[in-house]
């Protein structure tokens, strides 16, 4: 096993990632931009390396500094966490010409099933279902018209080394079409470094079912059931759980099955989704693409299945062998993850920024929090605005739903804007609560992204905010912290001058 | 006992015009009342309220429910967290200002976040079309389209690709057409 790794990333994951080095007594190394310096990733780390710059491309998207860093403190492996370089087959060809394990497939199988398109051709030929689609283009390159006019509108309008909802356009009517493309393409340029997209057909409602596999360097692959992940906003999941209340045993066997053809027909090594589409009304399955990283939503997997996704994928790159058979994986209860946001849902999910001046999560049985901010730091333009993730486990949907709702009322958040209102009610809706819901839910339900404040709750609301504007403003001024020894705690972010309160 | 004449502004999550409310305070028992023109129109409350930190309280109903609620202050606005949802009040301005859409009837475009210039699609002088793309700016990562809210004629563009802007700022103005010699 390895003795001191690098994770190449920021905010939760990066902290969630360091914390299971932990565990494992090997030593964390973070890297870190000019805006993150004190982050909780920094912090949680052994040891950090600074990389210039602010943006996304001058840090954590530059692989020579990442690979510099690497070498520079020692490190055997690199865990790229998700998104940034994680599904870049070019950074892990650098780590491994360096001499560094990169912790994820090997570059060869990223190239096939990173990329959109080929993968569809890996899953076509192991006989697993997709979505029609187009060649892979730029802007103003032909090939798209012709799939256009064949496929008809609406379609979608989709980056080659995409994710996360990133690069990603439905078109409507042939009009918008040329300026979708050239929009999603520098989207993807920005986000991937990768400007190419495709067209694919629109399917409308289905719901977004996906499975998590586990493949070790010899070859030996399982899978670890699946996600339902049809709770989205802007094609960018919001909402997971498992198990998905759409999926009969007999289908779950038939969708897990087609994830472990994918993989093996790609020689695909370590740990890996594979995304469908699913229609839940006729049981229909179209394989969508292998993400080929540590999913955000990967905790649910772990709640109902008791282990840990980044130490199996430590264990599997470092060489050792699954010793996970498929009999074993028999996951127990129910499990839900609710992204929380930096965003106004109610103002077109418009990203919000400022200082976190409250922040305490909720607490209580069967509820995990993975937070890569802390009270006091600024959330910037910078990175992407997910602030954490709240999971929920109980032996019963109900009852984990019903934690959910609880957690989520209890969650402290002052200083910037979240979607926690939207995730509760969303999480308390009849049709959600049914689990009959698709990808259109938010679509269905306008409601729950417009607010809605009882009569009762809007006088004690207006009551409240009285009462407070009568207090001396310094009473809402947070106390330092005092240390045992009756000296003022110092926190990162204080030292750095990041403080802004008013 | 405390008695209070007040007025506010609520800003979110929906935005009101500017309530008067009269309150009274005696022993940790605060009671609240709007005052509005009809009976109906000005509702209040008793609760029960108590200080537990640094910004922080308890409030009890009438009814028997307690809530748990938090407050801070950002900038001249006053944060409220209760039951898990936000509050925004502000005290009630002279005139309407920091309006949080992109623009206003005036054909002045305001950055609605904060973000980076990507590219200006129009120049000054340019004749624009109401809901023409004249910008795109970026935010964490993801792209913003900004429309002319009017049709009209470019009379100032006031940021650059590549610059960083703040929310409010001004990105462009557009010159009505039924407005002639404003260019």
């Amino acid at each position: 096993m390895f003795s001191k790794v690098l994770v190449a990333n920021r905010g939760e994951i990066a902290v969630r990632i360091n914390r299971t080095l932990r565990v494992m007594g090997i030593a964390p190394v973070a890297v870190y931009s000019d805006p993150d310096v004190g982050a909780p990733h920094v912090a949680t780390a052994d040891q950090s390396l600074a990389l210039r710059g602010s943006t996304a491309e001058e840090t954590y998207l530059n692989i020579p500094a990442i690979v510099q860093a690497a070498l520079d403190c020692g490190a055997e492996a690199i865990h790229p966490g998700y998104g940034f370089l994680s599904e870049n087959p070019a950074f892990a060809r650098a780590c491994l010409e360096a001499g560094i394990i990169f912790i994820g497939p090997t570059p060869e199988s990223m190239e096939t099933l990173g990329d959109k398109l080929s993968s569809k051709d890996v899953a076509l030929a192991a006989g697993v279902p997709v979505v029609p689609s187009s060649p892979v283009c730029l802007p103003g390159e032909p090939g798209t018209e012709r799939f256009a006019e064949q496929c008809g509108f609406p379609l979608l309008v989709k980056a080659a080394a995409g994710g996360g909802g990133r690069g990603m356009r439905l078109v409507h009517q042939r009009h918008d079409l040329d300026g979708a493309i050239e929009s999603a393409s520098r989207e993807a340029t920005a986000a991937f470094g990768d400007g190419r997209v495709f067209l694919e057909r629109y399917i409308a409602n289905p719901r977004h079912v996906e499975i998590q596999i586990l493949a070790d360097q010899s070859g030996h692959t399982i899978h670890l059931g699946e996600r339902e992940c049809s709770i989205q906003r802007r094609h960018q999941k919001i909402i997971e759980e498992t198990p998905s209340p759409a999926l009969t045993p007999e289908l779950r066997q038939r969708m897990g099955e087609a994830a472990i053809a994918v993989a093996r027909a790609a020689g695909y090594v370590n740990a890996g989704t594979a995304e469908f589409l699913l229609d839940s009304h006729t049981g229909e399955f179209y394989f969508l693409e292998m993400n080929a990283r540590l999913q955000v939503e990967h905790p649910v997997t772990e709640a109902v299945l008791g282990l840990d996704m980044v130490e199996w994928q430590l264990r599997i790159a470092s060489g050792q062998s699954l010793t996970l058979h498929q009999d074993d994986v028999r996951p127990q209860g129910h499990a839900i993850e609710c992204r929380i946001y930096a965003e106004d849902p109610y103002r077109d999910f418009v990203p919000s920024t400022g200082t976190l001046l409250r922040w305490r999560p909720p607490d209580g049985p069967g509820l995990r929090l993975d937070s890569g901010v802390s009270q006091g730091q600024e959330v910037s333009i910078h990175y992407d605005p997910m602030l954490a993730k709240l999971t929920a486990w109980a032996p019963k949907r109900e009852l984990s739903l019903s934690r959910m709702e609880t957690a989520l009322s209890e969650f402290l958040v002052l200083g910037v804007v979240t979607n926690i209102p939207l995730l509760r009610s969303v999480v308390q809706h009849p049709q959600f609560r049914s689990g009959n819901y698709d990808t259109g839910f938010l679509e269905w339900n306008p409601a729950v992204t417009r607010p809605y404040v009882s009569e009762e709750t809007r006088t004690i609301a207006r009551a409240l905010g009285a009462w407070a504007s009568g207090q001396s403003p310094d009473a809402a001024e947070p106390r330092p912290t005092v240390g045992a020894n009756g000296g003022t705690v110092s926190s990162p972010w204080q030292s750095v001058g990041a403080r802004r309160l008013p | 006992m405390t008695a209070r004449q007040g007025g506010m502004r609520e800003i979110y999550p929906v935005e009101s015009n500017d309530f008067q409310y009269r309150s009274e305070e005696e022993e940790g028992r605060f009671t609240f009342s709007l005052e509005g023109d009809s009976e109906e129109a000005s509702p209040s409350v008793a609760l029960e309220v108590e200080a537990t930190g640094a910004g922080e309280g308890v409030c009890r109903t009438e009814s028997g429910r307690s809530y748990p609620f938090a407050w801070a202050w950002v900038g001249s606005e006053l944060h409220l967290w209760l039951d898990g949802a936000l509050y925004v009040f502000q005290r009630p301005q002279p005139r309407r200002r920091g309006s949080t859409s992109a623009t206003d009837a005036s054909g002045d475009i305001m950055a609605p976040m904060p973000g980076a210039v990507l590219d200006v699609r129009v120049s000054e002088g340019e004749r624009v079309e109401r809901n023409q793309v004249v910008m795109i700016m970026e935010s964490m990562k993801m792209e913003l389209v900004i429309t002319a809210p009017i049709s009209g004629v470019v009379r100032r563009v006031a940021a650059q690709p590549g610059q960083q802007v703040e929310r409010g700022m001004r990105l462009l103005e557009i010159a009505p057409s039924d407005a002639p010699g404003q260019l």
